[in-house]
């Protein structure tokens, strides 16, 4: 079982419980704040007999002082028969009001700790709090594995809302509600017997009386040294018993002193499992220092929002699970097929395959990559594996890679198909790995190992056809990708560009409906977007979605899109046929390798023709003014300049810091992006010397020419597009 | 069971108990107030004409960590390693009775022995020697308050 189904389940069985401890230990920490405001703390300095002298002046048949964690002087005593509990001001020892040890009906803290089951409830919130403790463990698992390491745990967070309020939330309180958990087991250690606080009998001492009067409190010297901020508690001496004793305890142990002759009697030291006990509580409850208790509140209080946004987490994720139809039984089946799959979407790529071999007559099943075999009846086997995080398997494979290195290899060909996406540095590592370990234990393969980039229909097609030519069968990989749930987007503007000798233009800007914060906590329409995200929309007529770059980001209140007119482009033509007021059916697809982290570092932006578009949502929400040099490339100025009105007026606010232009048909345009940026090549060497960030958008061929006349350019400083990629700086999104 | 085995156990049991007849049952009641806290811990001792400890009647409360806030039993019974044995329950609810029930011998009574019982409960004040009643034979059946826990506290002999 791995660290995410240890932190699911957990969290959804165990987890139920303490969110009831959690709301209760909210409500719990309202006592340290409220009494904050009723009582001034005591001067640390002040020696303890000057507060007995204070208090016994104003207090008759004082029994006890107590100084309360917060500082604050409570006075026991009695007035007649009635016992009375005060808050006395320190500076003068007047009663201030009556002290309650809690303004909450006793059932809150009993619930708290005990489930109001008694002893049994005790050991359940222990074991609630080891959940606790193992639930922020796990936690701090996924969660560095989510954000790729330690360095990059400030990263922006992407995903669903309810992704998003847990991991967020998360980064900020793991902390917290793990020492909350530790607190509690070490206090339910003690409580329960487990550890004993101080097993020692308290030494047998009397106040020995030689017919002289009690010492008053004042002049005892052992009191007249011990300063305030040290007491825990003072008890007199009883009234009725002439050997009683005074007895003192404070934070490093406990003293009894002669009534007549104000000498120590004795003292015993505090034992280390009491003062890790005193800590603990102190820490736990927050009863010292109200603020912390206010900490503590919101912490407790957070329990919930974790629960309900894993809850969420959870059901999204049981309604992606993959659905294979049509599988044989393993046995009788000619065809293998293996899935490793973080999201689930490989799954849907498995299906193709297997509903197309299936048409041609081959018996497939098709199961997860952990269950890698073969069997007599096997003739082929395909293993269709995706990439997570920083190369490493899809959660549910992790052990994958061990338990086929285990296996013997036989003479039936296993062909690898990679998932992933070309923007992170690890692209398709996990089936590479997989490719090479089956390689090195002489499992033929029918194809090369071939990497699908953003799970692109086409590429896979491709495959297919490569496929069928190996096989000598007619095989037709038509995938159609399940498509999420799609919003109606409504056309606000268009901005054209009409197309002389080349294809038509346009800049599209869309509203989305509004939606409520249910909607969005389940998942449903417009999922958040940054520029450089993509939109991904589905034509009438089509269930194939195509995808275009944000121009724009959330906060901007607008999709807008620059969308070119491709030959018998089903979707193009749509989006260019769309009036104002007209709709499509979108949704968001996150591109985090892309996405521009927030930086006050120089930006290299890099774009050609419609490239531009994610290049001019950058600069647009470039509210802190980072400096951004974009080089944008086109081919006439009067034609394909996309958004230069706007390009120029973000250079006048600040937004933008240098505009560098390249068209190559007309004279003197100045030829391609490259070659303007050869031309600055010392300053663009003086950008990457200062930790520059680079985005390239637009063709494939033409990030393949920047990329290499980056490598020109940057030889003399030792640096490499690749040596960038691999820390980050440098991201591509082509097209 | 045969009759024998029944015979043999009844003989067993005359011969365990022969004190039975110098001494007599005593029972214990502490009715306590609506003091608004959780249950409290009791200690019910008894102590000698120079108020030296002598033996533990009943302690209610079974936590061990909190017994030293019943603090003259705990200091007091420091020295006898069985006071708990056999003599514990749960701690006593505001507003519930404990009743214990004790033998006691008949050489105890006016004596100037003493029953005391030390109270305590979670976030309030500790009370030790919250009452004190002489034993002797007027005293029995007599209520006396106690000081912050306990509204009153009876013995009885049968």
């Amino acid at each position: 079982m791995g660290w995410k189904a240890i932190h699911r389940w957990l969290g959804l069985t165990v987890g139920t419980l303490a969110v009831v401890l959690g709301i209760t230990g909210a409500i719990l920490a309202i006592d340290p704040v409220q009494q904050a405001w009723q009582a001034p703390a005591a001067p640390g300095g002040l020696p303890v007999a000057t507060l007995v002298e204070r208090v016994t002046r104003s207090v008759p048949d004082v029994e006890e002082i107590r100084r309360l964690p917060s500082g604050a002087i409570v006075v026991f005593s009695f007035t007649g028969d009635q016992p009375q509990a005060s808050y006395v001001d320190p500076a003068n020892g007047q009663v201030l009001g009556a002290w309650h040890a809690s303004a909450l009906p006793r059932w809150v803290k009993n619930l708290h700790r005990s489930l109001l089951l008694g002893d049994a409830g005790r050991w359940g919130a222990a074991g609630i709090a080891l959940t606790m403790g193992l639930l922020c463990v796990s936690a701090l698992v996924l969660l560095l594995r989510r954000m790729g390491g330690w360095r990059r745990l400030a990263a922006r967070v992407r995903g669903s809302l309810a992704q998003r309020i847990h991991v967020v939330a998360g980064r900020v309180v793991l902390a917290i509600l793990c020492l909350t958990s530790l607190t509690a087991l070490t206090m339910s250690a003690s409580t329960l017997g487990l550890v004993a606080l101080d097993t020692r009998a308290e030494p047998e001492v009397l106040s020995v009386a030689f017919g002289k009067p009690d010492v008053p409190g004042a002049q005892i010297a052992p009191l007249q040294s011990l300063a305030v901020q040290d007491l825990r508690k003072l008890t007199f001496p009883g009234a009725t018993d002439p050997e009683d004793t005074w007895k003192v305890a404070t934070a490093q142990g406990q003293g009894w002193i002669d009534r007549y002759s104000g000498q120590m009697l004795a003292w015993q030291d505090a034992t280390l499992a009491q003062r890790v006990y005193d800590l603990a509580v102190v820490l736990h409850t927050g009863e010292a220092a109200w603020p912390w208790a206010v900490v503590l509140g919101l912490v407790g209080a957070s329990v919930l929002l974790f629960w309900l946004s894993g809850l969420v987490i959870w059901w999204q994720a049981r309604r992606q699970a993959p659905h294979i139809t049509g599988n044989s039984p393993l046995t009788q089946a000619d065809v293998l097929i293996f899935v490793a799959s973080e999201g689930g979407s490989t799954w849907g790529f498995a299906q193709t395959l297997q509903d197309a071999l299936s048409q041609g007559g081959h018996r497939v099943h098709t199961s997860a990559l952990e269950n890698f075999r073969t069997t007599a009846t096997t003739q082929q086997v395909f293993v269709l594996a995706a990439t997570y995080g920083e190369g490493q398997a899809p959660a549910h494979a992790s052990h994958a890679l061990e338990h086929i290195a285990k296996l013997h290899a036989s003479a039936v060909p296993v062909t690898v198909l990679g998932f992933g996406d070309r923007q992170f540095p690890a692209f398709c590592a996990f089936a590479k790995a997989l490719d090479q370990t089956l390689r090195a234990q002489g499992w033929p393969a029918l194809l090369p190992l071939e990497c699908i980039h953003q799970q692109s229909g086409q590429q896979f097609a491709r495959w297919g056809v490569a496929l069928a030519l190996a096989l000598r069968e007619p095989v037709v990989l038509e995938h159609v990708p399940r498509v999420p749930p799609t919003v109606a987007l409504t056309l606000l503007a268009r901005q054209d560009y009409p197309g002389a000798n080349g294809p038509a233009t346009a800049i599209l800007r869309f509203a989305w409906p509004a939606q409520g914060p249910g909607a969005r906590l389940r998942g449903h329409g417009l999922a958040r977007f940054a520029a450089g995200d993509l939109v991904g929309i589905v034509p009438p007529g089509s269930a194939v979605p195509r995808y275009y770059s944000l121009a724009s980001g959330w906060e901007d209140g607008f999709v807008e899109i620059c969308v070119r007119q491709m030959p018998g482009g089903l979707c193009s033509t749509h989006l260019l046929g769309l009036q104002k007021g007209g709709s499509v059916a979108a949704f968001i697809r996150p591109n985090p390798g892309f996405a521009l982290p927030r930086t006050r570092r120089p930006v290299l932006l890099i774009g050609a023709g419609t490239g531009v578009a994610p290049l001019a949502g950058f600069i647009r929400r470039n509210d802190r003014q980072a400096p951004m040099h974009l080089y944008f490339g086109g081919r006439d100025p009067a034609r394909d300049f996309y958004l230069g009105a706007d390009i120029q007026r973000w250079l006048i606010e600040g937004r933008l810091t240098t505009l560098q232009t390249a068209f190559s048909r007309v004279p003197d345009g100045g030829g391609y992006v490259q070659d303007a940026l050869r031309r600055d090549a010392e300053r663009v060497r003086g950008l990457l010397a200062q930790g520059a960030i680079v985005r390239v958008c637009g063709s494939r061929a033409m990030a393949q020419g920047v990329a290499e006349t980056l490598d020109e350019v940057l030889a003399p400083l030792q640096l490499s597009v690749s040596a960038l990629r691999a820390k980050e700086r440098y991201a591509e999104d082509v097209f | 069971m045969s009759k024998p085995l029944s015979t043999i156990l009844a003989t067993a049991c005359a011969l365990a108990f022969p004190t039975l007849a110098h001494s007599r049952p005593l029972t214990l009641t502490a009715q306590l107030k609506n003091y608004g806290g959780d249950g409290a811990y009791l200690a019910a001792y008894l102590t000698d004409a120079k108020g030296a400890y002598v033996r533990t009647l009943w302690v209610a409360g079974g936590k061990a960590k909190y017994h030293k806030h019943l603090s003259d039993w705990s200091r007091l019974s420091a020295g006898d390693a069985q006071r708990l044995s056999g003599v514990t329950g749960a701690s006593v609810g505001a507003g519930r009775t404990l009743k214990v029930t004790a033998d006691l011998a008949d050489a105890l009574m006016d004596a100037g022995y003493e029953i005391r019982i030390d109270a305590a409960a979670e976030d309030m004040r500790d009370s030790p020697s919250e009452v004190r009643i002489p034993l002797s034979k007027a005293n029995a059946g007599k209520p006396q308050a106690g000081k912050q826990y306990i509204q009153s506290a009876t013995f009885q002999l049968q």
